[in-house]
């Protein structure tokens, strides 16, 4: 049956006043009460009835969730409530992190990105979102607000499935932390949608490399898959390919390949599986191709 | 007072492209569309129940619960409006009486005061079903194992050129025989055939379907609603519900796109048969974008299996189609789509020997309707690839073949109807030449192939024998002057061009000139319907009859009171002017009070009312065995599109470098306008052929959102098109102009798939060419690795 989407079911709109308020509501209403920021993850499901609940917890006015800000020693902060555009045009994202700026433009349009967040990006846990493979690689970090104080969750270890992660009832995160990325860091994001632009990507790839004394090549690389796999996908065994020998075409063509075997797509409405191990190839190629040009420039 | 500084018109409202004349409200918002129509706090709140199932008997339906509900003002089923309609063959009900034939089919509705309660009342809706084996697909549908889904097809109305199968699941089957196909492919050198399957597609109008209903205490129903058809909609919405067309009223504002889907009757009976049942208060629906989706006209599916020969030197011989259209759960709009499908099955093309069978076949999908440019799409997509293939096989260059083998003036058509003057060699040249077929180019990159296609078109105004136009033209003291139509603004700017042949046939200034709207069926005078891209045709030849008429009353006027000849008359620019006389007169006031004689010997005429009608009286029938007739149809529009394009090598992506597209338009009476068309049709054309499907599984849409059916956006189609126009003119046009609302989306996938084989080596059939088929079909061929 199709849902012929009337409208919303009925909701109750929460909004505390401090994080530990928030925590608690969230907590004593677990499974009927989720953090709500931009919505424009939330409202679609609740119509679709996917996602079901009592109540939204407005989380935007809590403390931290409206910081971006930039520390020359600590990186950069995003708090929950700043939007994609606003992390797009920030002048230290721009400077510091311009692949996040890139990965936040590719997502749906730009009146959705005025309400669209980061945090909200990482917290739907799709293995689609657009922004997650980037945070992951530059090594984020989430701060999470729960029932017993704050606490640091690495992007690396926050994913468990499709729509699932490690939050726990009344957890809410506040934050994502980047530190200041390696020097000489340069990188690239390739979104494969069925249109130009506005779509979910059938395949998306994040590639970052710099250069390190401490790899044989020279240069140390990382890649993130998008929509390949249950969760966001970093491809260890592909970066490993590009650590132990010097960087050619053909070691790029066998990270590439790496990729590829390393991930298991599904058949869906956006595309088949066939075709997304293909593309996880040739656009890791195309990606680490683009960055290994800049770097050896 | 009166100064016609020169005697010649300032500007030729013919042929000048002025500002649409409902530009101001669109782009500042203040444009009424229905469901900014105020209604008070009376206004109920309509939803619909559906089946969820694709074919299944009705046990029982419980409505007692949702009645009980508060909030809810009345329930209505099936049983309550047991009569049927249709435009073409009478097969369908309001709502689902004794079962169901698609998933998405209204079984019952409610009327309430709140959308929620509304929606509430749906789900206490008790219905009992019996599941029934479906049928998925049109050829099986067509064959002797499929369930029957329309045990009554025998029983329906239809006009006599409809050919439903009783006992069968065939609702149409038009035939073609010119010639002896059989016998020609001896005689041909080349030969191919082919097999396409072209999906099913959805309109996607940006303002979703909506109606607003209200009966008064009489028994009067007035109907507001985003309509391309109000007056089709006041003759089946009457006849459904037993009620007089003149005590049924429809007001159709401003409509924010059809493009064919708000054809004929959809959701509008719903709301009307709930205001039945509660006399005063006004009943609302409005589609959701999902409903707008799955629930409404599709554009319906077709497998078409085409075969074609020609001759040594590439001269087509023979055609033989066989077409299955997957119609849907109800046929009432399209039979009359393979109807059109069937009688222009040999393309622009002359073709002696051509066989056609076009069969329109029930099937448990969504309901087929029109869809601009319905039947020639698809039939393009087909017979141009194959054209395309011929044209190869034969060693003739793809340009040649199509100028040679071009339907010219005095052809013998298909279906026995002459072929009158048309522009085709010339539409042909221009996209040629605008894309420099005979050059073989290089890829930007050696990441990509390139290549070029092109494919013609024709199209004939699909619609039946006799489709009537009218028009009145009066005028204000001010000598400003209001058109009176019945034809739809639905953003093709058929308000503009009105107000341009009016402003020229009365010799006034355009800016002088009005649309009386919105259409209203109480006070507008008869359009058959806004389909067709028959407007600036027929329409338009109402509008300049009526303003010619408005314009003989004038001169009598003047002619009567300066005691002169209309002879000696003339209107320019608003002034009466007298080539013996040399007086001149403006048309202020004297267009509503008349003149006065001279010597106070009284007055002379009085308020100007000018009228208008048009209907083509020599279109006939055609033979039930063979097709043949003298004339099938009232014209044709014909033209030509190109692309060039490259494919990515990696992702199989299409990157468009140049479009070109070039149709025989009659006259542009608004080029910029004839622009625009070409414009929207081609990027609409292109959007189904790399794109757009409705993805069916046991009948159910699995994409029913923007989300995951995708239609082109801006930047897909940021490349320069080239769409030089060609003017040859219509005998019976106004200014010569014939329709090209249709036209531009016409053979877009046919000249896309005509690219993609031009780069790659290979013939996709199924549209749409999405990126991910064309590298897996690239993989396949061991193109890429």
């Amino acid at each position: 049956m199709i849902n012929p989407h009337p409208g919303l079911p009925e909701l109750q709109y929460v909004k505390p006043a401090t994080l530990q308020e928030a925590s608690k509501f969230l907590a004593d209403n677990a499974g009927v009460a989720k953090p709500y920021s931009g919505g424009t993850d939330s409202f679609v499901r609740l119509r679709d009835g996917i996602l079901k609940l009592d109540y939204l917890v407005d989380i935007k006015g809590l403390e931290g969730t409206k910081e971006l800000s930039f520390d020359p020693q600590k990186g950069l902060t995003i708090g929950a409530a700043i939007t994609m555009n606003q992390v797009a045009r920030h002048p230290d994202v721009l400077k510091h992190y311009p692949n996040l700026a890139e990965a936040a433009e590719s997502v749906a349009s730009y009146q959705l990105r005025n309400r669209a967040t980061i945090i909200g990006n990482i917290c739907n846990a799709s293995p689609a979102g657009d922004t997650i493979g980037t945070c992951m690689i530059l090594d984020g970090v989430l701060k999470v607000h729960g029932v017993d104080g704050v606490r640091a969750v690495s992007l690396s270890s926050f994913f468990l499935a499709p729509g699932r992660t490690v939050l726990k009832p009344g957890d809410v995160v506040v934050a994502v932390q980047l530190p200041i990325p390696p020097k000489g860091l340069v990188g690239t994001y390739k979104k494969l949608g069925r249109n130009r632009i506005g779509d979910l990507s059938i395949v998306a790839v994040a590639v970052l490399g710099y250069p390190t004394p401490e790899s044989a090549s020279g240069y140390r690389f990382r890649i993130a898959l998008a929509s390949v796999a249950p969760v966001p996908f970093e491809s260890f065994k592909a970066e490993g390919v590009l650590s132990g020998n010097k960087i050619t075409a053909e070691l790029i063509d066998e990270a590439a390949g790496a990729t590829m075997d390393s991930v298991t797509p599904i058949d869906d409405v956006r595309g088949s599986a066939r075709y997304r191990k293909q593309m996880v190839k040739n656009l890791t190629r195309e990606a680490l191709t683009e960055v290994w040009t800049k770097l050896s420039k | 007072m009166a100064n016609a500084k020169s005697k010649e018109q300032v500007v030729n409202p013919i042929g000048a492209s002025f500002t649409r004349n409902d530009v101001y409200e669109k782009v500042t918002g203040s444009a009424v569309y229905a469901d900014d129509i105020q209604f008070g706090n009376k206004l109920l709140y309509a939803r619909a129940k559906r089946s969820p199932y694709p074919h299944a008997l009705i046990k029982k339906i419980d409505i007692s619960k949702a009645e009980a509900l508060p909030g809810v003002k009345v329930v209505v089923t099936g049983k309550d409006f047991p009569n049927r309609i249709g435009l073409y063959l009478q097969d369908k009900t309001i709502f689902a009486t004794d079962r169901v034939r698609f998933i998405g089919e209204p079984v019952a509705a409610v009327a309430a005061i709140s959308e929620e309660v509304a929606m509430k009342a749906v789900e206490l809706i008790e219905v009992e079903y019996e599941e029934l084996e479906a049928v998925f697909d049109a050829e099986f549908g067509a064959s002797d194992k499929a369930p029957l889904i329309h045990p009554d097809l025998d029983k329906y109305v239809c006009p006599n050129f409809i050919f439903p199968k009783a006992g069968t699941n065939i609702a149409n089957h038009f035939k073609i025989r010119k010639g002896d196909v059989s016998s020609a492919w001896d005689k041909c050198a080349y030969v191919v055939e082919r097999s396409f399957k072209i999906p099913h597609i959805q309109h996607v109008p940006i303002e979703t379907h909506i109606a607003i209903a209200q009966m008064d205490e009489k028994g009067k129903v007035t109907v507001w609603a985003s309509s391309q058809s109000p007056f089709a909609q006041r003759n089946l919405i009457a006849h459904a519900l037993h009620i007089s067309q003149s005590d049924l009223r429809v007001i159709a504002p401003l409509v924010g796109g059809g493009f064919g889907s708000k054809a004929g009757v959809t959701m509008e009976a719903i709301p009307v048969a709930l205001a039945t049942k509660c006399k005063g208060w006004p009943v609302k629906f409005l589609l959701t974008r999902e409903e707008e989706f799955y629930t409404n006209f599709v554009r319906q599916g077709l497998t078409i299996h085409v075969k074609v020969g020609c001759d040594k030197e590439g001269n087509l011989l023979a055609l033989k189609n066989m077409m299955y259209w997957d119609g849907g759960a109800s046929t009432e709009y399209g039979t009359n789509v393979t109807r059109a499908g069937g009688y222009s099955s040999s393309g622009p093309y002359d073709i002696p020997n051509v066989e056609t069978d076009s069969i329109c076949v029930y099937t448990n999908h969504p309901i087929g309707g029109a869809y601009r440019g319905f039947g020639m799409s698809e039939l393009h997509t087909g017979l141009d690839q194959a054209i395309d293939e011929l044209a190869e096989k034969a060693g003739v260059d793809k340009v040649t073949f199509l100028k040679k083998n071009g339907v010219a003036e005095g052809d013998v058509l298909v279906t026995g109807m002459i072929m009158h003057k048309n522009g085709i060699q010339e539409c042909i040249d221009n996209v040629a030449k605008s894309l420099k077929m005979n050059e073989k180019e290089k890829p930007s990159s050696p990441d990509r192939l390139r290549g070029k296609g092109i494919a013609a078109m024709w199209k004939a105004p699909a619609m039946p024998p006799n489709p009537g136009s009218s028009a009145w033209v009066e005028m204000s003291e001010d000598g400003n002057v209001t058109v009176g139509l019945g034809g739809q603004e639905i953003g093709q700017g058929t308000f503009t061009v009105m107000a341009q042949m009016a402003a020229a046939a009365l010799g006034v200034p355009y800016e002088k000139v009005r649309i009386a709207g919105p259409v209203d069926t109480q006070y507008s005078p008869y359009e058959w319907q806004t389909v067709a891209s028959r407007l600036t045709w027929s329409m338009g030849n109402a509008v300049v009859l009526a303003a010619k008429d408005a314009r003989r009353q004038i001169l009598e006027t003047v002619a009567e009171a300066w005691k002169e000849s209309t002879d000696d008359l003339d209107i320019i620019n608003g002034v009466v002017v007298s080539y013996k006389s040399e007086r001149e007169t403006s048309l202020e006031n004297i267009v509503i009070y008349g003149m006065p004689k001279e010597n106070n010997e009284g007055w002379t005429g009085g308020p100007i009312v000018g009228r208008g009608s048009f209907m083509p009286k020599y279109v006939t029938n055609l033979d039930a065995e063979t097709g043949q007739g003298p004339r099938a149809v009232v014209h044709y529009t014909v033209g030509c599109e190109g692309l060039d394009i490259e494919i990515d090598k990696n992702t199989g992506t299409i990157y468009v470098l140049k479009g070109a597209a070039s149709f025989d338009v009659g006259k542009a009476i608004n080029p910029a306008l004839v622009k625009a068309q070409v414009e929207g049709g081609f990027a609409q054309g292109l959007s189904s052929a790399m794109f757009e499907e409705i993805k069916l599984v046991k009948g159910v849409m699995t994409n029913p959102s923007f989300v995951d059916y995708r239609i082109a956006t801006a930047p897909d189609m940021d490349f320069p098109l080239d769409t030089p126009f060609v003017e040859v003119p219509q005998d019976d046009g106004p200014w010569g102009a014939r329709g090209v609302g249709e036209h531009p989306m016409v053979p877009t996938i046919a000249a896309l798939g005509n690219a993609i084989y031009d780069a790659t080596g290979i013939r996709l059939t199924n549209p749409p060419y999405s990126a991910e088929k064309i590298y897996l079909a690239m993989l396949d061929k061991g193109l890429v690795k």
